[in-house]
């Protein structure tokens, strides 16, 4: 249902913050599955991807006795708490990686390369990790979220124009990266 | 109506894909004239953009591991014990005014159109007043 603010969760999430279990199981299945999807195009980790989704609805939970409408909708708000545990966790992971270099990987004999090679999903998720992080975020909330180019810059905190200019270098580099694969 | 041209068609394809619902929509409208007024060109630029799109497509939504949803439900606060109490106390009383009226009707079918039938409909009555009370109930609150 739709209230005055517009915003689709409004009544949900004002069930959830009266405790009304329903309206809790009915969130879950709503919203997990999108912070599943953003986080796992993230963070490239099916782990961390579900910990984040985690402390999202944790914090769900303490925000909806107190969630007012009107402010931000609820899916956006959700999306900018994913959005900041990503980041959390991308920026230790390049603190690890500083202190600590990677031992030089073998990559293997050239046939099992050509057998990772052939596997589209591990390409598409490579390359999505391969993405400057901005880049990425923008291409995960317009592609697999499926937000609207006015929500989504809002949520980054730019300008449309800016967000245009993510998205085409992000799919750039995505298409170069794949170009193989179509062929 | 926006302006458009093959530059700013091919600007749109390159940063939102292969598909012109998936476009800003105050820009959609010029994009599906465009398409009329140049469909050869037009229709190449979006199924380069297009096929990038099935490519990203293969990554399938991830599901989560057994028990996931059942941890970040079970995580959710449980309602205050005085509100579930007033909740119920409330429904209690709707089920006791139903049940007297059902207990009514059962007395008036009774009369009206025999016992097996005034009988039925009592049952019935009187379950969906249960229901009514246990539903008002969080789960997980006692129903015995």
């Amino acid at each position: 249902m739709t209230l005055s603010s517009g915003d689709p969760d409004e009544a949900l999430v004002a069930r959830v913050g009266r405790g009304d279990h329903a309206a809790v199981q009915a969130l879950v299945a709503r919203k997990l599955p999108r912070m599943l999807q953003l986080a796992q195009r993230m963070l490239s980790d099916p782990g961390e991807a579900e910990d984040v989704a985690q402390e999202v609805f944790v914090r769900a939970w303490k925000q909806a006795p107190n969630w007012k409408p009107g402010v931000a909708r609820f899916d956006t708000w959700l999306h900018r708490v994913a959005l900041n545990l990503c980041y959390d966790r991308l920026r230790r992971r390049r603190e690890r990686a500083m202190a600590e270099p990677p031992d030089q990987v073998d990559p293997g004999p050239a046939p099992d390369r050509g057998l990772l090679a052939r596997d589209t999903g591990m390409r598409v998720t490579a390359a999505l990790a391969a993405l400057p992080d901005r880049q990425r975020e923008a291409v995960v909330l317009c592609h697999y979220q499926d937000l609207g180019n006015i929500e989504a810059a809002s949520l980054m905190g730019v300008s449309v124009e800016a967000l245009e200019s993510l998205l085409s270098r992000g799919r750039r580099a995505l298409r170069a990266a794949l170009a193989d694969l179509r062929e | 109506m926006s302006a458009m041209d093959a530059r700013r068609f091919e600007t749109l394809a390159e940063a939102h894909g292969g598909l012109i619902a998936r476009w800003p929509v105050a820009e959609q409208d010029a994009a599906y004239a465009w398409l009329a007024e140049a469909p050869q060109a037009a229709q190449a630029v979006l199924a380069q953009a297009l096929a990038l799109d099935e490519a990203l497509d293969v990554l399938r939504p991830p599901t989560g591991s057994a028990g996931l949803r059942e941890a970040i439900i079970a995580a959710a606060p449980a309602p205050a014990r005085r509100w579930a109490l007033g909740r119920w106390l409330a429904g209690a009383g709707i089920g006791a005014a139903l049940a007297a009226a059902s207990l009514a009707g059962v007395v008036v079918g009774v009369q009206v159109a025999g016992p097996s039938v005034a009988v039925d409909a009592a049952d019935a009555t009187l379950a969906a007043a249960s229901e009514e009370d246990w539903t008002l109930l969080p789960d997980g609150e006692s129903q015995s």
